[in-house]
């Protein structure tokens, strides 16, 4: 059979692979750039700039605005231990729908001194696990709207699960490591310079802000702030093109667990978010569908990666043990999904998708999977 | 169809030369039987392997051709097959019972299926060494089918009254929640009347298996595709398990994961590993 020959390309619309691979033309450094240059997307680095902006902003006024809240936090809402700011940490992701905002602050709370490094390290924990609430409830609205219940909350189910799985041993490891300041030599502050750029322009924006509303407020302004910043960067995220790639058959193949674990990684670290990242598969298959095998290892990966904007916060706030509990966070999910996907794989895929099936068998099961992750951490608001 | 049987000794002899027996009553050319020792000294424990072989075959296949090769199980055994231009080499399964020699050496039955030149059986489990229900497992992953390659590659495998069961295994589940996931759970003939991409993939190799006395059925299962595999496997009382052999080409061969050897492993039926 006669391979398909490839048409020659327009001079007016030159492609960019022939531009950069062509043995016959040599290309010329300004030719690179202009290619380079008409792929960037003016837009998406405004959003994009504009997103990093108010991320910093809103760092700045939740710091100011942390010890406003103290007393909400510790004497309204009792969060005085480490299991209330798990509990806490946990309903705050689940009523703002998302958890980079919530460790974000539970790092300014830490700032301020209304909870101590083991509360930040759990209220981290918590923000974690409401977030992964995030694609089920989405299930819920299309059962609702009368789709397959199975269908709808397969994914968001196996999502909460892996992360509940992980999170609790890593929560476990964290701790030791964290009473036993085994790790309490990672520590990195933002630098003389960077504090002086931001201060010189944050300052008086923060500044204006806290002179005219009460310090619970400017803590609420800045909340409101980072939860727009993650909007707006979800919008400049560049189009993933992994369709074509080597590993773009998710839908079809089985790779090997490592490989998923570490696309997840890779993936949530541009994107930021679980979510996101989940969502990213989707277009790499016509039918939307993903093998089983490779679902869990890219769960596991991508919720070690999620903390990429919480470190950047433990940064900005130039709080060195901050960065620290972020630190330890990242490294103790590192060590639990390395040592499962090492030791007892297979075992641990088939109890999660056990468990899946278990759950969306009935509206019985179903109504009690809802309850115990609702109950548990208004339980441990309590302890 | 030229037949290579390896076998290091009895007891494991017994189901490769049972099995080995049949295939090659069906191909009607005689086999060769191999033994593979480590140094000189041991020809003639090989002899002897060698003569109750024979002595195994005769009623079914007077004219037995025998090999003895010295060195590395699977690499004489791969060295033969090559030399010999052999369609079909059928090895044993030596359960190796020490953890550390099993770490550090594999399994020759693996190594063989990963670098031999022709299809592969590993005859296990057991077996009367007759063929009538056939478990071909296919994954559509790979062109051409499966069943394409076995029947290419192996005509004579095939009498004329076998029972074979076409397996797909579907392990997708929803990657977001707003798929429409209808086809997660069908079943064969739903997915055939769909004109689904698993649909058709069943219902060309119904039409590459219609011949007269054979009795194809497409069966779908819904899960892990290990899993599924080796519960069909279990359950259908198969006196062969067909499967396509993990690809050894490039960048796949790192990224893909080697369903193939997890099968091998685990599954307790004579397994056919097709290239």
């Amino acid at each position: 059979m006669e391979e398909p020959r490839r048409e020659d390309p327009d001079p007016k619309n030159p492609d960019p692979l022939e531009l950069t691979c062509s043995r016959r033309k040599p290309i010329g450094l300004p030719e690179v750039l202009r290619v380079v240059w008409a792929r960037v997307d003016p837009v998406k680095i405004g959003l994009f700039t504009a997103s990093l902006f108010l991320f910093i902003l809103a760092i700045a006024l939740m710091k100011d605005g942390a010890r406003g809240i103290a007393p909400i936090v510790r004497d309204g809402l009792s969060v005085t231990n480490a299991a209330n700011c798990l509990g806490f940490g946990w309903l705050f992701a689940y009523s703002i729908m998302s958890g980079s905002p919530v460790a974000a602050a539970a790092l300014t709370f830490f700032d301020a001194g209304v909870i101590d490094r083991l509360g930040a390290f759990t209220m981290i924990t918590g923000s974690r696990l409401g977030a992964s609430f995030i694609v089920l409830f989405l299930g819920f609205i299309y059962v609702l709207r009368g789709r397959d219940r199975a269908t709808s909350l397969g994914m968001g189910l196996l999502s909460l699960t892996v992360t509940g799985t992980t999170y609790l041993l890593g929560l476990i490891i964290g701790t030791f490591i964290l009473q036993t300041e085994a790790l309490d030599w990672v520590q990195l502050r933002s630098g003389t310079l960077l504090n002086s750029i931001t201060d010189l322009i944050f300052d008086p924006i923060t500044g204006m802000i806290s002179g005219t509303i009460p310090r619970w407020g400017t803590f609420l302004v800045g909340l409101g702030i980072i939860m727009l910043s993650f909007k707006l960067f979800d919008r400049c995220l560049p189009q993933m093109t992994i369709k074509e790639s080597q590993v773009g058959q998710v839908s079809r193949l089985v790779y090997r667990p490592w490989v998923m674990f570490v696309l997840g990684a890779g993936i949530t670290m541009i994107s930021m978010s679980v979510s996101i990242s989940l969502s990213i598969l989707l277009p790499l298959s016509n039918r939307g569908f993903i093998r089983r095998e490779n679902a869990i290892p890219y769960i596991m990966g991508a919720n070690i990666t999620t903390f990429i904007d919480t470190l950047l916060a433990a940064v900005l706030l130039d709080n060195p043990p901050a960065f620290t509990i972020v630190f330890v966070e990242m490294f103790s999910i590192t060590v639990v999904s390395i040592v499962i996907l090492v030791t007892a794989y297979h075992r641990y895929e088939r109890m999660m998708l056990d468990f899946v099936e278990w759950v969306t068998d009935s509206n019985t099961n179903l109504a009690i999977f809802m309850a115990i992750i609702f109950l548990v951490p208004l339980i441990l608001m309590f302890v | 169809m030229r037949i290579l049987m390896s076998t290091r000794g009895w007891p494991y002899a017994e189901v490769v030369l049972r099995f080995g027996a049949q295939i090659s009553y069906r191909a009607g050319e005689p086999p060769t039987v191999l033994v593979v020792i480590n140094r000189e000294e041991d020809r003639p424990r090989a002899d002897s392997i060698l003569a109750r072989a024979r002595e195994l075959l005769k009623p079914a296949i007077p004219d037995v051709r025998t090999r003895i090769r010295i060195g590395h199980p699977a690499e004489e055994i791969i060295r033969e097959a090559e030399e010999g231009h052999y369609d079909l080499l059928i090895v044993g399964e030596r359960k190796q019972r020490n953890l550390v020699a099993r770490i550090l050496q594999g399994s020759t039955a693996a190594h063989v299926v990963e670098h031999a030149p022709c299809p592969v059986i590993i005859a296990k489990g057991e077996t009367t060494g007759r063929i009538r229900r056939i478990l071909l497992c296919e994954s559509g992953a790979q062109r051409p089918s499966l069943l394409t390659r076995f029947t290419a590659q192996l005509t004579g495998l095939i009498e004329g009254e076998e029972d074979i069961t076409v397996l797909h295994v579907m392990s997708q589940m929803s990657a977001w929640p707003g798929t429409r996931g209808k086809n997660l759970r069908a079943n064969a003939e739903e997915l055939i009347e769909e004109h689904t991409p698993e649909g058709e993939l069943l219902e060309q190799d119904i039409h590459l298996l219609e011949r007269p006395g054979i009795v194809p059925h497409p069966k779908v299962r819904h899960g892990l595709v290990v899993d599924e595999i080796l519960a069909e496997a279990q359950s259908g009382d198969y006196d062969l398990v067909v499967i396509g052999a993990h690809r050894s080409e490039g960048w796949r061969r790192i990224l893909l994961d080697d369903l193939a050897h997890q099968i091998m492993v685990q599954v307790n039926r004579p397994i056919l590993v097709v290239r």
